[in-house]
């Protein structure tokens, strides 16, 4: 007789797959053209099931789009806990990982980074917030200079999260990490003095 | 807004309907200002233009597609100021033709809190369509940006992507404080937003140095 799975472990199983599911389909479709039905085809789960975790396709989106986040948010932060030999260290590989998280998981990092903008005002929210989290890890490990202009990191934040956005529409997300060197030596340069080029050899 | 004079003002149609045109999107722009694009109809478009519902489906088909005709004007407004601006200043260093464009950019947008909305903030919202058009937006001020730009000291140009990345962030900043409400005072960031262009290129010192001599 086959063991049975522990029932919580069967439910979370399952709302991930749901979760999946939609990143996958939005960020293939949109939001607008995702059909309740295309998710739970797609996860594999009863329609049921779906409305016992969820109210319904926008409470599953933005469900979707909070976790991913939050991972991208714990990816940064674990990459710049490893490197903080000194700031310019911590940068980068914060950066490092942002890119390696974008290139493991780039249906997800699409529905972030491109579709929640779009998709309601909700999820618009969340896409400010996270840039507002990322604003602040930046603020937290940059070198403290009170001359910089306060609106540094906002700017910086920005133009990293644009050049991922193009490279995501693009298709090439799982090419990421290429990014590195240019995404590095742009988040430095406010920091760093004239001429000085960043050293982006792989911690690994 | 003027409306035309009533009965035979003897214009022709084209002017009328141009002026028709011109009159709806604006009219759109200034809605979506008030009040976002959900609760933007067709009726209230017309409305604040003098133009009746028919007189609008003459001219587009939805309110879809009038929003794409008010954005490539906002668009188009906006990129005729930085390059005359540009143009006017076509014998001047690199970077003071870079903070000229700047200046008449934020004052541009601050004096139409209205454009700056549509084109910074409604435009990424409004799906896959007005998105491919604020990408080709920001990629056209990215080579006026290139135009003259200074080589990095080891002779090397800068990476396309530092021009990229520098008109994403400022429109990405931009964009954050129209939505904060502070429209009207983005040509106070003037300083801020000339410093981090001219420090991609220049690296922090030399651009502090050139900010701090305007």
């Amino acid at each position: 007789m086959r063991p049975e799975l522990p029932r919580e472990f069967v439910a979370s199983h399952k709302r991930r797959r749901m979760m999946d599911a939609v990143a996958e389909l939005t960020a293939e479709n949109g939001y607008e053209a995702t059909k309740i039905a295309d998710i739970v085809r797609r996860a594999a789960v009863a329609r049921k099931t779906l409305y016992d975790n969820f109210d319904g396709k926008e409470d599953l989106f933005l469900s979707a789009v909070n976790a991913t986040l939050m991972e991208m948010r714990e990816a940064i932060e674990a990459g710049c806990a490893e490197a903080d030999s000194s700031p310019e260290a911590a940068i980068v590989a914060g950066l490092e990982a942002l890119l390696e998280f974008i290139a493991e998981h780039p249906a997800a990092s699409k529905m972030c980074m491109l579709e929640a903008i779009s998709a309601t005002p909700s999820s618009a929210r969340l896409y400010d917030a996270g840039m507002r989290d990322c604003v602040h890890l930046l603020r937290t490990h940059a070198p403290a200079d009170a001359s910089l202009p306060a609106t540094i990191e906002e700017s910086l934040v920005g133009g990293v999260a644009w050049i991922l956005q193009l490279k995501i529409r693009r298709g090439e997300a799982e090419d990421a990490p290429v990014l590195l060197p240019e995404l590095s030596q742009f988040v430095l340069s406010p920091y760093l003095g004239v001429g000085k080029v960043v050293d982006t050899g792989r911690r690994k | 807004m003027d409306r035309l004079p009533r009965g035979r003002h003897g214009l022709s149609p084209e002017f009328v309907a141009r002026n028709q045109r011109e009159r709806l999107i604006a009219g759109l722009t200034e809605a979506l200002y008030e009040g976002g694009y959900q609760k933007t109809t067709v009726s209230m478009i017309g409305q604040r233009a003098a133009v009746s519902k028919s007189d609008f489906y003459k001219h587009f088909e939805s309110k879809d597609e009038c929003f794409i005709a008010a954005y490539d004007a906002a668009v188009k407004r906006i990129r005729e100021c930085v390059t005359s601006a540009c143009e006017e200043n076509q014998g001047e260093a690199w970077p003071r033709r870079v903070g000229a464009a700047i200046d008449a950019l934020l004052k541009q947008l601050s004096s139409s809190p209205a454009l700056a909305s549509i084109t910074l903030v409604e435009g990424l919202r409004a799906g896959r369509e007005v998105y491919d058009r604020y990408q080709a937006a920001l990629e056209s001020f990215v080579s006026l940006l290139h135009e003259g730009a200074p080589a990095a000291p080891q002779g090397k140009k800068a990476p396309e992507a530092t021009g990229e990345a520098v008109v994403g962030g400022i429109a990405s900043l931009l964009g954050r404080r129209v939505l904060a409400g502070e429209a009207e005072q983005l040509s106070e960031l003037f300083p801020q937003i000339l410093e981090f262009t001219l420090s991609a290129y220049l690296g922090a010192e030399q651009a502090r140095r050139i900010v701090s001599a305007e």
